[in-house]
Formats: C-alpha cells, sequence, structure tokens
C-alpha cells in the first residue's frame, strides 16, 4: 500500500512539475526550460507504468525494461539540461573535486551489478554519475562567482540531491526491508519526490542567472 | 501454429507488384509499408525469444516484452531513414504514420487468423483500440523526431526520450488490456482520446509542426 502512494504521489508531483515546466517554456520559449519538462515528463511517464503495474498486479514489473527506458531518457535529458545551463568557462573550469564522483559512484555501481540487472545498471549509473561530474563542477564554479550567476549553486545542489537520493534509494532496494514506513526506501523516495518538484524554481534562478 | 512468414510474402507480393507498377513517386510509401510489416514480423520472433530467455508468461511478455521490443522495431527503419536520407519533418510524418499502419495491419492480419473473425462487434473495437495505438505511437516518433531532428542538441537525448514515451504509452495500453473487466475498455478508448488531445492541442497552441 505505502509503495502505491509513494508512487502515486510521485507521479502527480513530477507531473505537475513537468507541466509548470512546459508553461514556462510555451511563455519564455528558453531551451532549459524544454529540457526540464522533457526530464520531469518522461520520469512521470516510467512512473506512471511503474504505478499501474503495481495497482493492477500488485508487485512491481521484473523482467524487462519499460520503465526503466524512460527513466534512462529522462537521466539523458538532464544531462542535455545541465550542458545546457553551463557556459563555456565553466566547462574549462577544472578541480579535484569532481573525482569524488567517481570514487562514490562506481563502489555503488558494483553492488548493483551484484544483485540487479548489468545493462540498465551500467547505463544508468554511467549518466548520472556524468550528471553529477556537471553538477559537482557546476557547483564549485558557481560558488566562485559575484551576483546573479552565483544563484546557479541552487541548481547544481538540487541536481546533486536528486542523484545522491537516487544512489541511496538504489542501494535500499538491493537491502529490502519490508512494505511498510520502516523501511527507508520510501523515505528516500519521498524526499527525492519533494526534490524533483524544487529543480523547477531552481532552474528558474539558473536560467535568470 | 500460425506461419506469419508465408502471411507475410501473401501480403506483400501484391503490393510489391503495386510498388513496381506505381513507380519511384509512390516509392517511400510502399517501403514504410513494408517495413512496417516486416518489423511486426521480426518483432513476433524477438519477442518469443525473450519471452524464453526471461521465462515469462503471457501478461509479463504482453505487458513487459512486446512494447520494447515492438516500439524499437518501428523506430530502426526510420532511424536509418533520418541518418542516410536526411529528409525534410514533413515527409518524417507521412512516413512513420505509414509504418505504423503497416505494422498495425499486419499484427491485426495474424491476430485474425489466429482467432477468427465472427465477432465482428469485437473486431471493430479491437482494430480501431489496437490500430489507433499504433498510429499514436507513431505519432509520438514521427512528430516528435521531426522536431528532434532540427535541433542538434538534442538528437540523443530527444530520440531516446520520444523510445521512451511511445514505449510507455504501449505498455500502458497492454497492461490495461491484459488486466481485462473495465481497464480494457479504458484501454480501448485510450488511443482514441490521445489522437483527439493531439490534434486538439496541436490546434490550441499553434504548433506548426503537428499542422
Amino acid at each position: 500500500m505505502i509503495e502505491l502512494i509513494d508512487n502515486t504521489l510521485q507521479f502527480v508531483i513530477t507531473l505537475i512539475a513537468g507541466i509548470g515546466a512546459g508553461v514556462l517554456y510555451y511563455k519564455g520559449r528558453k531551451q532549459a526550460y524544454f529540457l526540464l519538462s522533457c526530464f520531469l515528463g518522461t520520469f512521470s511517464l516510467g512512473t506512471l507504468y511503474w504505478t499501474l503495474h503495481v495497482l493492477l498486479f500488485s508487485h512491481s514489473p521484473q523482467i524487462f525494461y519499460v520503465s526503466e527506458l524512460a527513466w534512462i531518457a529522462s537521466s539523458l535529458f538532464l544531462l542535455t539540461l545541465e550542458y545546457t545551463l553551463s557556459t563555456p568557462e565553466e566547462r574549462r573550469f577544472k578541480h579535484p573535486a569532481v573525482w569524488l564522483v567517481p570514487i562514490v559512484c562506481i563502489p555503488q555501481l558494483i553492488l548493483y551489478l551484484a544483485h540487479g540487472d548489468i545493462l540498465f545498471n551500467l547505463l544508468i549509473c554511467g549518466l548520472t554519475m556524468a550528471a553529477a561530474w556537471y553538477s559537482v563542477r557546476g557547483l564549485l564554479y558557481a560558488r566562485r562567482q559575484s551576483g546573479k550567476p552565483r544563484d546557479m549553486q541552487y541548481f547544481h545542489i538540487v541536481v546533486l540531491c536528486i542523484i545522491a537520493l537516487e544512489y541511496c534509494l538504489w542501494t535500499a532496494s538491493c537491502f529490502w526491508v519490508s512494505d511498510t514506513l520502516t523501511n527507508p526506501y520510501f523515505a528516500f523516495d519521498f524526499l527525492l519526490t519533494a526534490a524533483m518538484f524544487a529543480l523547477l524554481p531552481t532552474t528558474r534562478k539558473a536560467v535568470a542567472a | 501454429m500460425t506461419y506469419i512468414e508465408n502471411i507475410f510474402v501473401c501480403i506483400a507480393a501484391p503490393l510489391l507488384v503495386a510498388a513496381l507498377c506505381m513507380g519511384k513517386r509512390y516509392a517511400r510509401a510502399f517501403f514504410f509499408c513494408f517495413a512496417g510489416m516486416a518489423a511486426c514480423l521480426l518483432s513476433a520472433y524477438i519477442n518469443t525469444f525473450f519471452a524464453q530467455v526471461y521465462n515469462a508468461d503471457m501478461i509479463n511478455a504482453t505487458t513487459q516484452i512486446a512494447p520494447v521490443v515492438e516500439e524499437i522495431m518501428k523506430l530502426l527503419p526510420l532511424l536509418f531513414y533520418l541518418l542516410v536520407f536526411e529528409p525534410k519533418p514533413e515527409k518524417i510524418n507521412i512516413s512513420v504514420l505509414i509504418l505504423a499502419a503497416g505494422f498495425a495491419t499486419f499484427e491485426n492480419i495474424c491476430y485474425l487468423t489466429q482467432n477468427g473473425a465472427a465477432n465482428l462487434p469485437f473486431l471493430l473495437i479491437r482494430g480501431f483500440g489496437t490500430g489507433a495505438m499504433h498510429i499514436v505511437c507513431g505519432a509520438i516518433a514521427g512528430y516528435g523526431l521531426a522536431y528532434v531532428w532540427q535541433r542538434e542538441w538534442l538528437k540523443i537525448a530527444g530520440t531516446a526520450g520520444l523510445l521512451g514515451a511511445a514505449v510507455t504509452f504501449h505498455a500502458i495500453y497492454n497492461l490495461l488490456i491484459a488486466y481485462g473487466g473495465t481497464a480494457q475498455y479504458i484501454a480501448y478508448a485510450l488511443p482514441i482520446l490521445t489522437i483527439t488531445a493531439g490534434i486538439g492541442a496541436g490546434k490550441l497552441l499553434k504548433i506548426k509542426y503537428l499542422r
């Protein structure tokens, strides 16, 4: 039951945020809003299928990659969004702290490969690692700026939160406790939903910067 | 046992003769019609292969394997067309819709040979339901690709996104059909409602590439 509530809430919130981003794109014709709308839209579509499967058949889909395909596409949109928002100077910026991303993520990836599907985990972890790399670099770069460009840091913080929560979620799913609220998986998923929604105002700040 | 390759030969032969008689002008339409039917034929083989590999039952094969395989198979001829011929956006839309119609027609013919054609009301519902579903998925891919492939920065993410959207729509349709009862009738109405909403939204937002 809690899984159904969690997934339904996530679908509704990401859909609302996606529509919000679509409206902002329609008003301002900014590329970033279009990409954000695509990111949230594809993510919510994947969640919708997952939710319907849980609702109708009382268990999550476990054989093939339907929702996973939508989530991979959403990660690609997030990566494209980060690239679009970055400036040429930011792309040239180098800092040793970005190497923390593979140091943290690769052991997690090994854990997921031991517990789950190889192809999907390689793809999704590869994409999220690239997105986290961009975010850490963007965050460090933005914090060295002053005035409006410094506001970019909020966008990067939220993206980092989303990626960190996704990793926590996947790790928790490797050690499934129960279908109740005592399972940390649901706490991470509720936080992920909130972080997804927070991406809308922070992207507005980033576009304004 | 259904010899779908024999059905394919039987359906494709007169179309091939017609294509040769009608000349180059209509070659593209016939090519995509054949490609749609061939994609359906190959999808059947690949679906069976994956169902065996994953030891999937009928419901899991229908709701999880078939949508992914069929949508990828439908996208492949289109990607070939986009990469090799670099067509204009309006040509992409028409090509995808013909491809999807070819796929849906061949699938319906295979369904009829397996289940008979006695129940006209059900076949009418199924024809408009499943047929329209393939057209919707084709429209998502076609109109989407026409937009996405004009923008370098969006090509990879956009193509993956459109594939994800088409697969999810197809999978939700199959999921509701597999569940049966009222959900089945919601599924049959879903594609027609989506087409109506799509046309309405296109007119409302005055999106050029949707016209």
